[in-house]
Formats: structure tokens, sequence, C-alpha cells
């Protein structure tokens, strides 16, 4: 008995019974590669070698090969740390927080937002590690005993914080998806027919036999790692704020930075997810489960998000006028009219105007234009960031201290080389697991045969 | 859900009548808090002796005050004895509580009360005005069968905007101290200019005060009986007419932009200003996260009371359970917004930021109230709700309820009264008294709002949805 209101949109369209559901869902890992596929993983890997070399190149000559100076410490590595671990809060949002809330459209695409969750928070820590410039004593900064050396672990910086909250933040995601992905890997090694195949979805399915008993278990666990998961989406940002935040620095120290930080980087990791999925959906005919109300949902909680950043630089903006404190005042008058204004524009525009769009049913419904928003969102984010970095770092207390930073080659190869590393993975993801849930989709079906 | 499914849910009009009983409870805890009230504004000490007694205070508590090197160490660096290394006008005034030479009227005790539950109303009037606006825009089904409640909730919202207004018009010399500079009109340069106040006064002035709180709210409740009574003409269109549905959906997209914008503004306005050297950019977050858990804790009160009376026939513990959810889930919201809040500005000691919490958190007279404030606030409902049995339980939830709903009174108190009647503050009669009273008219006047329409809203399109409602194992 089915007691959903009139008015309700189906979520998955196309008349889909559960045996489509497994044939479509299963058909590129059971197939060969599309030539699009061969060619965007060609071009991925292509940039995951530029990162390879350009992080070696790093190590091998020293961090001086980055253009970060006295000032500005910080430039567009933290930058692109702080991008991708935003981005990677969509998945998590969608897989604990929308369940909490009952919003089963998440079904069709929280597992391909997981999966872009860890490969995200991969790139991310990229950055701080080899920031440190003697990575390879990076492991000083967990709290080894003193055998290893000197406990060097300063628990009063949250920069330390950062490396516990990323760390659980990265088991427990990978954790959840790799649970959720057990039903699903035990259908491929029921269906596939090569030797490998069959060997390595029967190691990696871990005996799933699909009994009662096992989905009582299965289901216990995964709401227990729901639970955990929700609040790691709050607290990674959040720690990831208090690294400027706790400063003295004018600009980053301001109360709002926690949940600010949060908002911000679920606008992103849905800017990301809208930016693959479109493309997703259309190159591997999944139209019917990734349907436009899947995609006019995910782009109002871009409005949504985009809009409470928003207010909260015209808050940080009218705040620094009111506080009376003249760093204040100066670090925004600067960051919207000094040398980095267009940065602080780009990102004005990008993150609070160009989501406004959305209040159009048009907007949120055509998937080409829903694209080249995400594709906005995503330039402002990184902004964003840029712009808290570097318009603080580089005026300091001391106008002696007072430099311009540009990035030099190797910070742009690295990033650029991040991008490689995240589709390289993303790739290899879609042609080997199934991009969808197949086993919790098949629970929402109208059409059960 | 077997039993759901098992039998059919009858959905019909219910017109409820305000039991004899329930008048008589409201009515006398609002006619015995005034007379607390009276009597507490009596026996208010005179000014000598309050004084006599501010500089007794922090003496015999003195010895409590050992939290270590640290607070040791901080308490040397009085932010009121800051000056600025450059020569400017002190950039750090004392909080106008500490200073000897602005003694507060007796009588700005009642004020400030007034002012606390005033406002504490308001913001939990207009968070229930939120509920509605935000389930309509989520295109939430769970919560059809309960949003008579907060469409009668919202009714407070005049009365809660009169009262302040007045406090603002009458009293705002005496509590604000920016208020009081700006009535002095001290000249730049001249003694006693005050930097900060003067450039903060484009903002902060009585026009904006007066006329900004006017406007707002004003705006907040035309949505609101918008709101209202779009969902009233539903109940008399025949059930698929989806115009009203889709008008209310369009109303609070658009109220929910105009709120989430101007609310911080007006808490800036408002409370904020208090203490108008300090400033947080979180401190409207802060307010809507007091008023939507103190509205969400206060739905679920009538809930439960209206049940116990035999209404709501298709309210289940289903809805209940998810009301302790949002109880439990927006204390944890609450406490993050107030962690981020407290943690940044103690962790950086910056002086101008951390006098606030030197007022409340280091402050012998506060200190207690400001545990007590998480406690009542966080760890109780949190250790309380956790479980799935409590949130189902009505006993176990109206005591989390009251532990909460009097915790964000002590939350809203902590806000206003360190800076406004400082060393005078105490929680006595006039305290208990004022809030049993607006415990007792607020209860009331919603009670009767409830009865001008169907407490069901029978041609809701999610009304179904909500009343097979189940939350899952």
């Amino acid at each position: 008995m089915n007691h959903d209101s009139i008015i309700r949109q189906p979520l998955v369209v196309g008349g889909k019974t559960p045996t489509d559901v497994t044939a479509d869902i299963s058909r590129p890992i059971l197939n060969k590669p599309s030539t699009s596929w061969r060619v965007g993983f060609v071009i991925s890997f292509i940039f995951l070698l530029l990162l390879v070399w350009t992080i070696g190149y790093t190590v091998w000559t020293g961090i001086g090969v980055w253009n970060i100076n006295k000032s500005v410490m910080w430039g567009w590595d933290i930058t692109n740390f702080v991008f991708w671990v935003g981005i990677g809060h969509a998945g998590t949002l969608i897989s604990a927080i929308l369940l909490l809330f009952r919003q089963k459209w998440r079904m069709s695409i929280n597992r391909s937002a997981e999966a872009m969750t860890i490969f995200a928070v991969m790139c991310a820590a990229i950055f701080p590690v080899f920031h440190m410039g003697r990575v390879w004593v990076a492991y000083w900064a967990l709290p080894l005993p003193n055998s290893f050396g000197s406990l060097w672990a300063n628990f009063q910086s949250p920069l330390l914080w950062d490396v516990f909250a990323i760390s659980t933040y990265f088991s427990v995601s990978l954790l959840f998806w790799y649970l959720g992905l057990i039903p699903d890997i035990a259908t491929i090694r029921d269906k596939i027919k090569t030797k490998a195949g069959k060997f390595w979805y029967r190691v990696f399915s871990m005996g799933w036999t699909g009994s009662t008993r096992t989905w009582a278990r299965y289901e216990v666990v995964s709401l227990i790692l729901a639970g955990l998961s929700t609040p790691l989406v709050l607290s990674v940002h959040t720690i990831v704020s208090t690294d400027f935040a706790t400063s003295l620095v004018p600009g980053w120290h301001t109360t709002i930075f926690p949940p600010y930080f949060v908002a911000g980087a679920i606008f992103s990791g849905f800017g990301m997810v809208l930016t693959l999925l479109i493309v997703a959906r259309k190159v591997m005919n999944y139209e019917n489960y990734i349907t436009i109300g899947h995609l006019e949902a995910m782009a109002k909680v871009v409005m949504l998000t985009g809009t409470m950043v928003g207010m909260a630089y015209i808050t940080e903006f009218f705040v620094a006028w009111y506080s009376g404190v003249e760093y204040e005042q100066y670090a925004f008058i600067n960051r919207a009219t000094g040398p980095y204004w267009w940065a602080y524009w780009s990102m004005m525009f990008c993150n609070l105007v160009s989501p406004q769009v959305f209040w159009f049913k048009w907007a949120r419904t055509t998937p080409w234009f829903i694209f080249m928003i995400s594709i906005v969102v995503n330039v402002g984010m990184w902004f964003e960031r840029f712009v808290i970095i570097v318009t603080s770092l580089h005026r300091d207390y001391l106008p002696s201290s007072w430099v311009m930073y540009s990035a030099s080659w190797t910070e742009i190869g690295i990033f650029l080389g991040t991008f490689g590393l995240f589709f390289t993975c993303f790739f290899l993801f879609s042609k080997f697991l199934p991009v969808i849930n197949m086993s919790e989709l098949k629970t929402i079906l109208k059409n059960r045969e | 859900m077997a039993h759901h499914e098992a039998h059919h849910i009858e959905i019909s009009k219910e017109q409820f009548v305000v039991p004899a009983k329930a008048k008589m409870f409201t009515l006398g805890a609002a006619i015995i808090g005034l007379l607390l009230t009276v009597v507490g504004v009596f026996t208010l000490p005179t000014d000598s002796s309050h004084s006599a007694n501010s500089h007794a205070k922090p003496a015999t508590h003195a010895g409590h005050d050992n939290h270590g090197a640290a607070a040791q160490e901080a308490h040397k660096v009085d932010p009121n004895l800051v000056v600025d290394n450059a020569g400017h006008e002190t950039l750090f005034p004392k909080t106008t509580h500490k200073d000897p030479e602005h003694p507060k009227p007796a009588f700005t005790r009642f004020w400030a009360n007034l002012l606390v539950n005033g406002y504490f109303f308001l913001i939990i009037s207009l968070a229930a005005l939120f509920f509605i606006a935000v389930n309509h825009v989520a295109n939430a089904g769970w919560s059809a069968a309960i949003k008579r409640i907060p469409e009668a909730m919202l009714t407070f919202i005049p009365v809660a905007l009169v009262i302040v207004l007045v406090v603002l018009f009458v009293a705002r010399q005496d509590l604000y101290h920016w208020a009081h500079y700006e009535h002095q009109n001290i000249a730049k340069g001249a003694p006693g200019y005050d930097k900060i106040l003067a450039g903060k006064s484009g903002f902060l002035n009585s026009n904006i005060l007066l006329f900004g709180t006017l406007l707002f709210v004003s705006i907040y409740f035309l949505f609101g009986l918008k709101l209202r009574s779009l969902s009233k003409k539903e109940d008399e269109v025949s059930k698929g007419d989806l115009t009203n549905f889709r008008k209310s959906v369009r109303f609070s997209g658009a109220f929910t932009v105009i709120y989430g914008f101007s609310f911080s503004v007006l808490s800036w306005l408002i409370i904020m200003s208090v203490d108008a050297h300090w400033y947080s950019t979180i401190f409207g977050v802060y307010n809507f996260a007091t008023g939507w858990v103190s509205a969400l804790t206060i739905i679920c009160c009538f809930v439960l009371y209206l049940r116990s009376q035999g209404y709501l026939k298709i309210v289940s513990d289903e809805h209940v359970h998810d009301l302790g959810k949002f109880m439990f889930a927006f204390s944890i919201f609450w406490t993050y917004i107030w962690l981020a809040q407290f943690l940044l500005i103690w962790y950086a000691q910056i002086p101008e930021e951390v006098a606030y919490y030197y007022d409340r958190f280091n402050d012998p007279q506060f200190k207690f109230q400001f545990f007590l404030n998480v406690i009542m606030n966080f760890v109780a409902p949190f250790l309380i709700l956790m479980t799935r049995n409590n949130k189902r339980n009505p006993l176990v939830l109206s005591i989390a309820a009251l532990i909460l709903i009097t915790g964000h009174w002590n939350d809203v108190y902590l806000m206003v009264m360190p800076g406004t009647i400082g060393s005078a503050a105490e929680v006595g009669v006039l305290e208990i008294g004022m809030f049993t009273m607006f415990c007792g008219v607020f209860a009331y006047w919603v009670l009767q709002a409830l009865t001008r329409r169907s407490l069901i809203a029978v041609n809701h399109p999610y009304i179904e949805e909500s009343a097979y409602h189940d939350v899952g194992p």
C-alpha cells in the first residue's frame, strides 16, 4: 500500500523493473569499455603523470620550487587542499544526512557521490603532506610514542585536529562506501564471465549470500555508519575552518567560519556531483535513474548553500565595518578593492549570484545549463579559498612584509595533476563497480513485475 | 508498518475547544507570574544597596575562581584596561555595567527582563513561522498533520513585537549603553568620546533600532498571515485543488530568503548591541538556533498535550518520534554554533572580543548559569533524547522539553543581562515570575488560536502521507 502524495514525482522513470536495473547498471562492468571511456581515461592518466612528475620535482628539489613566501606561506597548496576537501562533502551529506531526512532521491546518486568523496579526500591530502617539505617524516604529524623520536604533535593546533578529522573522515567514508558496495559486488560476481573477474568479485563480496540474516546485519551496520558519518560532515570542514579562524589574522578570525565553511563545502560538493553526473548519465544512458528530478533537487541544494555562503560573505563584510577594528576593515576593503579584487568579485559572482538562476524552473531542469552553472560553482569555490588565504596573507601588520603572490608552474602542475588523479580514479570506479546502488534502488521501484 | 496497512486511517476535521482546566492553568500561570513580577519589582534593591552588593559578591566568590595558571594569567589582562598603543582614544572602553559613573536605576532590571522574555517569545514565534515555510519549500510530507500548531504559534508575533518595541522605546537608554551614548551626543575629541560607538552610529541608532525592528517583524508577520490564510482557504476548497498549496510554497520560498538575510540584522540590533563594543559574525545564526530549537520543543509540547486530550487522531507516535529527533538534532546544532562562537573567541583571546566571555565565563556572577546553559541545552537533551524509546515516551519528552525551554530562556538571559544590568542581575522572584507569566500568556494565546480552525489540514496534499507516516525501525 502506497500513501505517497499524488504530487510526488517518481524517483525512477521509464517503467524500470528490478531486472532492468541489474542489467543496465552492470552493463558497463560486464562489457568492454567504450571508446569515450578509453579516451577519457587516457587523458586523465596523462594528468596523473603530471602530478607524479611535479610532486617528484618538488620533493627532489625542495619546497622552494613553489612561489609561497615569507607572508603568503599558504598559497595554492592550502587553497587546493580546502577545495578538494570541500568537494568531498556532498558524498557524505547525501549518504548520511539525506538518509536521516529520508530523502529517497539520494539512492540514485549516493554511490557515485561517495566515491567522489573518497577520491577528493585523496587529492586533498596530497597538499598539506607535501607542503611539509620533508615528506619522508610526514608521520611525525601523528602522536607517535617518543621511541620514534620526539613527540612533535601539538594537540592545541588545529592543524593536528585536521590530521585526525581527515583520516577519520577518509576511513569512515571508505568503509561506508565499501559496505554499501558488497551486495552489488555479489551481484556482479554472479554475472561476470571472466575468470579473474569471478575471483576478485568473490573476494570483495566477502561471501555475501543475500540471506535474511545477512541483510538484517547489513542494515544495522549501515545505520551505525550513517550515524557516525553525520557528525563527520560537520566536523571535517569545521576543523578546516579553525585552521584559519583560531588565528589572529584579519579576515580569518571570525566566528561564522565553521558553519559557513560547511555550507561552502556542501555547495562545492554538489557542484562537482552535478558536473560529474550530468556527463555520466548521458554517456552511460542512466537518464531514467538520474532523472531531471534528481538534477533539480541538487540544483536547489546548490542554490540554498550558495545563498548561505553569500550571506556569510555579506555578514563578514558588514561586521568588519561594525567592529570598528581597522585591521578587519582593511582586510575586507582590500579584498574587494585591492590587487586581488578580481578574485573577490569572481567569488561573489560565482557563488552568490550565479546559483540564483535556479529560482527559475527552466534553469534547474535543463541539464546543459545546470552543467554550466556547476562549472561556475567549482571555479567560484576555488576562488573563495584563494581569496580567504592569499588576500589575508599578502598584507601583514608590518607594511614591509607586504608582498604579492602568484603560483609557480609546479604549483599549477600539481593542482592540474590532482584532477588527473581524481578522474583516473573515477573512470576506474565507473568501469569496475556499479555506479548506482542497485540493491537500494530496487526498493523504490514502482514497477515490481 | 503492518498495523498501518491493516486499517484505513480516517482523516477528518477536528475542532479544538480549550478545556476549562487548560484555561485555568494557563491563565493561572499568567496571573501568578504577574503577581510575582509585581512583588519582584517592589522588592528590587535600591541603587545604594545593589552597588554595595555588587562589590561584595566578587570577593566572596574569588575562592572559586582557581582555574589554573592560564585563567589566573588571563585575569591580569583585564580587557577594560587595554590601551591602544598608538595612543588613540581608548579602543576598549569599559562595559557599562562595570562603569561606576553610570549607576543603573533599579527599575532597569524590570526592563531587562521584559526584553529577555519578549525577545525569547518573539524568536520562538518567528521560528514557528519558519517551520511552516521550511516544510513547504522542502516538500516535507510527515509534518502536514501538525502544521496547525506552528500556524497558531505565529499569531503571537505581534504580541511579542509590541512588548519588544515598548522596551526599546521606553528603556533603550538604560539597557543599551550605545543609546545612552547617542543621547549624550559627545563631539569628536571631547572627553568621553567613544571612537568605536561613534563609528557604528550609522547602524546603531535609535531610528534603525525602532523602525528596523518594526519593519522586519511586520514583514515576517505579513508572510505569516498570508500563509495562515492560504492554509485556511485550503480547508474550504475541494480536495486536490493545489492552488493554495502552490501559492504557499512560493510565499514560503520568499519568506525563507527574506528571513534568512534579515534575521541576523534583527538579532544584532536588539541583542548583540547590548554589548555594543563587541561583535560576532555568527551571532545571528546563534540566535536563530536558540529560537528554532525552542520552537520545535514547544511544537512537540502542544502535540503531546493535544494528543493527551484526544485530539490529533491522525498524529501517531511516529510524528512524536520525529519531533523528538528534531529536538535532539537541533540541540546539537545549537551546541555546534555555541561552540563555534565560544571556542574561536576563547582560543584567539583578542581583547575586544574576549571581553564578552569575561563577563560570562570568568565573572563569578554568571559562571554558574554559563555552565548551566551547556548542561541544559546540550548535555541533558543529548543524553535524554538519544534512545528511540525515550523519543516516543511522552513523559520523558516533556521532561526534556521543560529543560530545553528553561535552558534557552537562560540562554537569552545570558545574552542580555551581563551587558544591561550586570552586577545587579540575579534570578529572583522577578525573573521567575515574569517567565512564568510569559509562558502562561503564550500558552493561552496559542490554545485560543488553535480553536480558530480545524486542527487537521484535511485538504493538504501531503496529509495522507502524514497520516500513514512511519519512521521505520
